[in-house]
């Protein structure tokens, strides 16, 4: 099966090739893959992904992708033009950037770790704690429009001043006539609801399927002796990492094209009990900075594992560097700090989940736990040229 | 305007707008309101680019850095307790009717001075029309209703439409954001430059399979009512000096900077008591009007 070489570079002329040959298939070969097609776009995904969920109002289309990349990498889409949304989303860190905090087009400094972007279109709820962010469109509207922290720093002021940078573009983007073709119909296609829902649909193209764990899914590949042994730990009860990491995605939270009722779990892993309080950091206390619930109180979503292995620093505010220090943290079940303004026994805190107990994972254990997540780097997906910055460097 | 008292008219809000503008002969036709809103600290004015003074437990000076805030469903009252909704006019810049919701942005600072980062254009006033009749006081709410608060702000119609209102951490909006600042800038001596207050439902939640904000815990839609209020002789004060009465403006304690809405910043505890919505310093406040807002302090009646 050779579809995910097959599939070209966006273009609507071979898009339609494309479906063509998908209509023509099954003909007694393997269904390895499925192709689901929603409007204008058709996805190639593993067997086991489910149909992604397109709003009505933002349906898909090649030409509506092909602009949100463009826009995507283009730093005049912030405030003082210095930064895109690439500039935190970096395509060989599987769209984070590699920092423990990030930093906006005005310099500040994030309280937050920038988030993988793969597969970002089954997410039901959308960035690290916050149980009323339920679409990429609206999501969207924090890094571009947020106050603290700036990060796209686009407001009242200048919100006009940034659309006409794109309008009088006559550059490689070709702006005007991008938003003609991806928005029919509009007299003006050309404002922020459309940038908006352009860039919404290419993320819902970033789709990272084909790691090695996918190929051995599909018979395509094998695992090694550590990546097997690993596998069986992390869908185990013994390490029980599967009940946060477990779904296709890795992660617990997911929505797709035929959900109704969604669970939007969040936790607590004990990596902060301040001065046994069970508080978490300002303003780094999960989902109780929303709902000033107690039992909230450093409760985050747990992220998708696909591609891990490049996302480093890890967990929300990036303060655990390595994967040998994340699996050191999950098997003591919390994180100890001895001293500073943070201390505290995070092992104990109360309001830890009950999923994270300390285990007893010896050193080749955790070994191999690191051998069959760095099996979930999907190396295609980090360089994919339909993912890549069509500005060239940026 | 000093209509004598007549039966409820059920002119159209167009025809009412004509007799309105003919004025004089109205017999039955529906008069037309003006509410005037002006900033104040205490009994004075206040204005962007002259510092406030005696504000906050620690009576100290400020400069405005926004004064701007949503008002919904007004409704005047009549000497027998009826409630008579406020007919806006047509949907324009600051304000917009949907359903049976009417919202207008009153917006009292100027992008003057220190609140440049404002709008030129302010709106000092809700106009609207009743049924001819004798009113005796006025209702309204300080916020914009759920089922307007969470529409997307790239496509939202006027006055919904304002970045600085947004708040996207709730997927909703800013109901009121009055912002005071240390008056001599960012080398001046408060120990937290800016002391914000910035009021809006929390708790909020998304339902990932309808794209749609469902509920907020805590809505903090603030009631207010004047049983006593003349729109003719009188205007509504919002009084900056209540609204940080006991407060030390110059520090943050906790949470965000000033108060913004968190359910246990320490900073929220006053700011509430003048709104007379319930908080409580655990996080266990319901938001809601705490008698109909009776106690409140933030808005005056007082003589134009």
């Amino acid at each position: 099966m050779t579809a995910w070489r097959l599939w070209p570079l966006a273009g609507a002329a071979l898009g339609a090739v494309l479906v063509g040959v998908a209509a023509c298939g099954g003909g007694g070969t393997e269904l390895l893959e499925t192709r689901v097609a929603s409007g204008a776009w058709t996805w190639t995904l593993p067997a086991y992904f489910p149909q992604p969920k397109v709003p009505d109002d933002n349906p898909m289309s090649v030409e509506k992708v092909e602009l949100g990349r463009f826009l995507f990498y283009d730093k005049r889409l912030s405030g003082n033009g210095q930064q895109a949304c690439a500039g935190c989303h970096h395509q060989d860190k599987a769209f984070t950037d590699g920092r423990a905090q990030s930093i906006g087009s005005t310099g500040e400094l994030h309280p937050r770790s920038a988030q993988h972007l793969g597969n970002v279109v089954y997410h039901a709820t959308l960035t690290w704690a916050n149980p009323s962010l339920v679409t990429l469109e609206r999501q969207m509207e924090t890094p571009l429009f947020g106050e603290r922290p700036i990060e796209m720093g686009v407001d009242d002021h200048n919100k006009e001043a940034v659309l006409d940078r794109l309008r009088t573009d006559t550059a490689a983007s070709r702006y005007p006539q991008r938003f003609a073709a991806a928005f029919p119909g509009e007299a003006q296609p050309l404002h922020w609801a459309n940038v908006i829902k352009a860039i919404a649909s290419f993320q819902r193209t970033l789709i990272s399927g084909n790691s090695r764990y996918d190929q051995w899914l599909s018979g395509k590949a094998t695992l090694t002796a550590a990546e097997t042994r690993g596998m069986n730990l992390f869908f185990g009860e013994k390490a029980e990492c599967f009940h946060c990491h477990g779904s296709f995605n890795f992660n617990d939270q997911i929505v797709h094209a035929a959900s109704r009722l969604v669970e939007t779990p969040f936790h607590n892993t004990g990596l902060y009990n301040i001065g046994g309080t069970d508080a978490f950091p300002e303003p780094n206390r999960g989902v109780f900075e929303l709902t000033a619930k107690a039992a909230d109180m450093g409760k985050f979503r747990a992220p998708s594992l696909r591609n891990v292995e490049v996302t480093a620093p890890y967990m929300h505010d990036g303060t655990i560097t390595t994967l040998e220090e994340v699996l050191r943290f999950y098997a003591a079940g919390g994180r100890h700090i001895t001293s500073g303004p943070f201390a505290g026994d995070g092992r104990a805190n109360r309001l830890k989940s009950d999923l994270v107990t300390r285990i007893e994972l010896n050193d080749q254990e955790q070994a191999d736990l690191i051998a069959f997540l760095k099996s979930l780097t999907d190396h295609q997906f980090l360089t994919d040229p339909r993912h890549a910055n069509p500005f060239g460097s940026n | 305007m000093n209509a004598p008292i007549l039966k409820i008219a059920t002119l159209s809000a167009a025809t009412a707008a004509l007799v309105a503008a003919c004025g004089g002969g109205g017999d039955d036709g529906p008069q037309a309101v003006t509410l005037d809103f002006a900033a104040y600290a205490g009994s004075a004015p206040v204005a962007c680019g002259t510092a406030v003074s005696g504000l906050g437990s620690g009576n100290v000076s400020a400069q405005i850095k926004d004064f701007r805030f949503y008002i919904a469903n007004v409704k005047m009252l009549r000497a027998d307790g009826a409630e008579v909704p406020l007919v806006l006019g047509a949907d324009d810049d600051w304000n917009i009717t949907a359903g049976s919701d009417t919202l207008t942005l009153v917006d009292l600072e100027d992008a003057s001075g220190s609140c440049a980062t404002g709008t030129a254009a302010r709106n000092a006033t809700v106009k609207g029309t009743v049924p001819a009749g004798t009113y005796v006081g006025v209702k309204m709410t300080m916020g914009v209703p759920f089922a307007l608060n969470h529409s997307d702000y790239a496509t939202a119609k006027k006055p919904l439409d304002s970045q600085a209102l947004a708040w996207s951490w709730q997927s909703g909006r800013k109901f009121a954001k009055i912002e005071l600042t240390d008056p001599a800038g960012t080398g001046g001596t408060w120990k937290s430059n800016t002391f914000n207050f910035h009021l809006g439902s929390t708790g909020c939640t998304g339902n990932p399979a309808s794209g749609q904000t469902v509920n907020c815990t805590t809505p903090n839609r603030m009631d207010f009512k004047f049983a006593s209020f003349n729109p003719s002789t009188q205007k509504i004060a919002v009084d900056v000096k209540a609204l940080v009465d006991g407060t030390d403006i110059t520090v943050n304690q906790a949470g965000a900077a000033g108060c913004m809405s968190g359910g246990t910043d320490p900073e929220c505890l006053n700011v509430f008591k003048a709104l007379a919505i319930d908080w409580k310093a655990d996080g266990t406040g319901t938001g809601l009007p705490i008698n109909g807002g009776a106690a409140q302090t933030l808005f005056k009646a007082v003589a134009k």
